[in-house]
């Protein structure tokens, strides 16, 4: 008679694309508090958004408070 | 490896971690952040280049009000972001990382990460409020300091590895090496080019806050993802066998 039962196994492998969603996320997110000063809405609205600088003005306290060079 | 659990973890925490940072920086950076822009305002007003009126006022109120409601969330994006990162290296380091369980495991790494990747290039490269830093050189100063977080970062990578190739005592030897190693990237590495102009006392002060609230993420993301590590074991699976 045959039985089931469960066996646990450890394993530390991280598959491929886990990695690089990770490194894609932590670039990403890296460059729009740290970095971005209008690029990323630049690419929807154009040079308008070098002037606008929504996103710098959105992040510029964590950015300080962060250790970014901000202006 | 689980892995949707994997990363559906190591992102919560990182999120979790940044709301703290953010919230701890609202408390006590802020009103620093607040005096440095009012020295800043007064420079404007002096050197001619804005007019002290009601409508100055207003468009400063409007834009300060955007600037701090974004501390918050400015704090869960990085903190998602470093916190990718630290689930990666957490990951991938768990087996040799000393401590009993994986909280302590992950506070560990944390501290590694905290000392490497960010007190190491803060002490060449400190946080400045506003008024501090010219335009004309942000990009510079970027590099410069993403620089010199990989150099620390890398070469904290680089001596572990080394240090695998040495018995017991003898592991003092790359530990030595990255002092070393560290001191001499700290000294050849280029000054922040701009001069200072405020007040040192404010300037010294909004640095130790800026400190106190980066260690407060990165105590928070090694809490949050060794407690989610602990309970929810993303490395093991559990496969049914028959006999």
């Amino acid at each position: 008679m045959s039985q089931s039962k469960e066996i646990i196994i450890s394993k530390s492998s991280i598959p491929i694309f886990a990695i690089v969603l990770l490194a894609m996320i932590f670039v990403a997110g890296l460059f729009v508090v740290g970095f971005d000063q209008g690029h990323i809405f630049s690419l929807v609205i154009g040079e308008e958004a070098f002037a606008d600088l929504y996103i710098h003005e959105l992040t510029h306290d964590m950015r300080h408070a962060a250790g970014f060079p901000c202006h | 490896m689980k892995t949707a659990i994997f990363l559906i973890i190591v992102l919560i925490s990182g999120a979790l971690a940044g709301f703290v940072h953010g919230t701890v920086n609202f408390a006590i950076v802020e009103p620093y952040l607040d005096q440095a822009i009012g020295i800043e305002n007064q420079n404007l007003f002096a050197s001619g280049e804005a007019e002290d009126t009601p409508q100055f006022w207003a468009e400063y109120e409007g834009y300060r009000i955007w600037q701090k409601s974004g501390q918050v969330l400015a704090g869960v994006i990085l903190g998602t972001s470093i916190g990718a990162l630290f689930g990666l290296v957490f990951a991938f380091a768990r087996n040799v990382l000393p401590g009993n369980n994986d909280i302590k495991k992950a506070l560990v790494l944390a501290g590694i990460m905290w000392f490497t990747m960010y007190l190491i290039p803060f002490l060449k490269y400190p946080a400045n409020p506003p008024t501090v830093g010219d335009s004309e050189t942000v990009v510079l100063r970027a590099i410069l300091y993403l620089s010199f977080i990989a150099i620390s970062g890398f070469g904290a990578l680089g001596f572990y590895q080394l240090s695998k190739k040495f018995q017991n005592k003898k592991k003092i030897i790359p530990l030595v090496g990255y002092g070393l190693f560290i001191s001499i990237a700290f000294f050849v590495m280029p000054e922040n080019p701009d001069e200072i102009t405020a007040p040192m006392n404010l300037v010294n002060e909004f640095r130790m806050m800026s400190v106190l609230g980066v260690t407060s993420f990165w105590i928070s993301v090694g809490v949050f993802l060794g407690l989610f590590w602990n309970r929810l074991k993303p490395h093991q699976e559990t496969t049914p066998s028959f006999n």
